[in-house]
């Protein structure tokens, strides 16, 4: 009862009535230029866009989200909540009976009547969106005023700063300097501009976007024209070629610019460093930048990034710790699924996302899934759970089958005589590895189920 | 054989009277109901449209649709030959990144009128006789009064002399598929179309043939992945050579066959400590499975091809 009447108070002092007020518990002006006032933070919140969905969850307010845009598949629980989409009829958001919907000034631009429709609902409607980087501690205490997160917010904003000058000291001795072309659109080979979020990951990973002459399209817009005859004017100057991919004006794939045929003059193509990354990643306005401008670096200066020196010591090896080894080793791209799809495709193997016990918000969560993804670390269905197990060992059977798979072993015929080939569960493995001297024998015995230590990892991946 | 011969002659009879009710003067208009009826163009302006799935890779497509459509256009200097895709995503596509305006079959069927064709020839170039090809037939029929002939070449694995060409076509470019210690797997789509069962018929055909080790799984249906590792298991090979069975080599080619992740039947046969190569081959690129289509063309003019 309560609670329904600050609910109808709130509702009452929104945007667009007369009661807004300066005096209210949580006031600010949004990106549509509307006065929000609320009483107390939001209870049913319906997100409209796939960032605000990630950021209320980061600022741990999920709780206080009812509905989600439809194709937000991230944080992977989010894809549970009920969907909704602008271009749908308003009644079902209405019908809801949310407190708040969070949109942005794209919709309200591009669904007026939809917007008009929920404001005429007495639905307090926010509209937000960081036009700049600059502008995104900005946005993201709004989010935490409407959902009373406000000392969350401050703590993930230090650390989400803390962490990019971490990067940036990394990378900032490096040389030479890496110089990258950032390919958004693959019409007309479009870049981004310097200071939008992708080029200012360049900049932070210690990067020099080779595309400093772009400029936008449209006054405001982060989107640049370029075109193939520029990029290949400077295809000596590109070190690294990097591809956005996404839903939207998706730059090429891996495939579609190898077909690219004036492209073996470029130099990150000659020197096979051309990658993707996930617009989320780099271009949407969420915590998971860090990522981003982390994944940049690590293509920029692999070296540095992806130092494992910290493992190198004898200590029984966790199975969190094989598989940030096996990432960093083998500098995979960390795995971010990008279809909005993704969680209705029935899955054959480990669905993103959906270990009992690596969750989204821990450390080790993107090597976990990257390592998995690449078939090469295994994980254990129990009925219709998945685990992963991060602190249990790792069986030296479990390592000759992550070696086997990352690489490209033939049998060599020799047939080694191995005293307990018994007791392992892939034979053909084992005697594989074993004939190809990945592997050495212990008084003929392969000890399949022994735990290995971190180096010994590191000598089994140094054989690839 | 006889039996054969005796539904090819019933099917040209139904064929025959097929053209004769659409012989009809060229000069003289069709009362359609969708008013696409206007005069019928000129029998002896001759076209083959040939119809494929598509795909955005550039170098891909010209490998294997685009090598289908230069063996029929060598084959047949008689008729002009033009190309449609049934996937407008793909079409969508190409002309927005390309500026390659592509038809869809709609389209394509149009133009032809357009342009005066009288003769047409409507060759797919699917794998077998299912959904894509039902709806291909379908989206043709509404424009075949337009034209004094229109018929329609078989996909690929339709007669039982098909599924012996396949063997002979693919057994010419695969020499592994005689070897001992390595098994050939050809990996299919897939479909709840009844017409699935095209793959198991090929694999019983490979087996009846003496390749043992050539077996025929599928990404989307039946046979599945473990259903072919059961296989594999029996064999006692120790390397396996993995092909797509598709016209195209595309996205499910490079992703769910030969892609190195989790799911992929590359990694999954790896993991069981197989020695696993993935040739990204689509089946438009084997030479004599291009005489196929050939082939399939020529019955549809020979009046051999069943007009539904």
């Amino acid at each position: 009862m309560l609670l329904a009447a600050v609910m109808i108070t709130a509702l009452a002092a929104c945007a667009g009535t007369a009661e807004v007020s300066s005096d209210a518990a949580i006031y600010f002006t949004d990106d549509d230029g509307s006065e929000i006032s609320l009483d107390a933070p939001a209870e049913r919140i319906i997100s409209l866009y796939s960032a605000h969905t990630e950021n209320l969850y980061s600022l741990g307010a999920e709780d206080r989200l009812i509905g989600n845009y439809h194709t937000a598949i991230y944080p992977p629980d989010a894809a549970n909540l009920d969907m909704y989409d602008y271009s749908e009829d308003p009644e079902k958001v209405i019908a809801a009976n949310p407190d708040a919907v969070i949109i942005r000034p794209f919709i309200t631009r591009k669904a007026p009547d939809f917007v008009e429709a929920l404001r005429r609902a007495d639905i307090c409607v926010i509209s937000l969106y960081p036009d700049s980087l600059d502008e995104f501690d900005d946005y993201i205490k709004k989010l935490a005023m409407v959902t009373g997160t406000e000392q969350k917010a401050e703590e993930l904003l230090s650390k989400f700063h803390a962490e990019l000058d971490q990067i940036s000291n990394m990378t900032k001795d490096a040389e030479p300097k890496q110089r990258v072309f950032f390919e958004t659109t693959e019409t007309n080979i479009r870049t981004t501009t310097v200071d939008s979020m992708a080029g200012r990951a360049i900049t932070a990973a210690g990067g020099v976007n080779a595309a400093q002459d772009a400029s936008p399209s449209e006054e405001g817009s982060t989107i640049a024209e370029y075109g193939i005859e520029r990029v290949l004017e400077k295809a000596d100057d590109i070190d690294v070629y990097v591809s956005q991919r996404g839903a939207m004006n998706s730059g090429g794939s891996l495939e579609s610019i190898a077909e690219r045929h004036e492209y073996v003059a470029i130099k990150a193509v000659k020197n096979k460093r051309v990658y993707t990354i996930n617009e989320k990643l780099i271009s949407s306005p969420t915590f998971r930048y860090v990522k981003g401008v982390r994944e940049m670096a690590r293509f920029l200066y692999p070296e540095i990034m992806d130092n494992y020196d910290a493992y190198k010591n004898d200590n029984e090896a966790t199975r969190a710790g094989f598989a940030d080894i096996i990432v960093k080793h083998e500098h995979m791209p960390i795995y971010v699924p990008s279809s909005s799809k993704y969680y209705d495709t029935p899955a054959k193997g480990h669905t993103f996302g959906m270990f009992e016990d690596v969750k989204w918000r821990d450390d080790e969560f993107d090597s976990i899934e990257t390592a998995v993804y690449s078939g090469a670390v295994t994980w254990t269905k129990d009925g219709d759970r998945e685990y992963f197990y991060p602190e249990g060992k790792v069986t030296r059977e479990e390592l000759a089958k992550a070696v086997f798979v990352l690489g490209e072993f033939k049998a060599s015929g020799k047939n080694i005589a191995i005293s307990d080939l018994s007791d392992c569960e892939s034979p053909r493995i084992v005697t594989t590895l074993v004939d190809n001297g990945v592997f050495a024998l212990s008084n003929g015995s392969f000890e399949p189920k022994r735990a290995v230590t971190n180096n010994e990892i590191i000598a089994a991946l140094d054989m690839l | 054989m006889k039996i054969k011969n005796i539904l090819a002659a019933a099917l040209a009879g139904v064929m025959l009277a097929g053209l004769c009710s659409c012989g009809a003067p060229a000069e003289e208009t069709s009362s359609n109901e969708q008013g696409k009826g206007a005069a019928k163009g000129d029998a002896s302006k001759q076209a083959i449209l040939v119809v494929s799935f598509g795909t955005s890779y550039n170098d891909t497509r010209e490998a294997t649709i685009g090598a289908v459509e230069k063996a029929i256009e060598a084959s047949f200097p008689d008729y002009d030959v033009r190309r449609a895709f049934t996937s407008q995503t793909i079409i969508d596509k190409l002309k927005e990144r390309d500026g390659e305006e592509i038809d869809n079959v709609t389209e394509a069927m149009e133009r032809l009128t357009a342009d005066g064709y009288g003769t047409v020839i409507v060759q797919p170039t699917h794998v077998m006789n299912g959904y894509e090809y039902e709806e291909m037939l379908e989206l043709c029929r509404p424009y075949e009064e337009n034209f004094v002939s229109v018929k329609y070449g078989k996909p690929m694995l339709t007669s039982v002399e098909d599924y012996e060409d396949v063997i002979h076509a693919v057994a010419a470019e695969i020499p592994e598929m005689t070897a001992d210690d390595t098994a050939v797997v050809f990996v299919g789509h897939g479909t709840e179309h009844f017409a699935n069962a095209t793959y198991s018929a090929l694999a019983y055909r490979f087996n009846a043939d003496g390749y043992e080790n050539t077996f025929v799984g599928t990404v989307e249906a039946y046979p599945d992945m473990d259903d072919i590792k059961a296989k594999l298991a029996k064999s006692g090979v120790s390397k396996i050579m993995l092909l797509p069975f598709m016209i195209v080599a595309g996205d499910h080619a490079t992703n769910d066959i030969c892609g190195e992740e989790e799911g992929s039947w590359y990694t999954e046969l790896k993991k069981e400590g197989y020695e696993v190569t993935g040739v990204k081959k689509g089946l438009g690129e084997y030479k004599q499975l291009q005489d196929i289509f050939v082939k399939h063309v020529q019955d549809a003019i020979d009046g051999e091809a069943e007009e539904e």
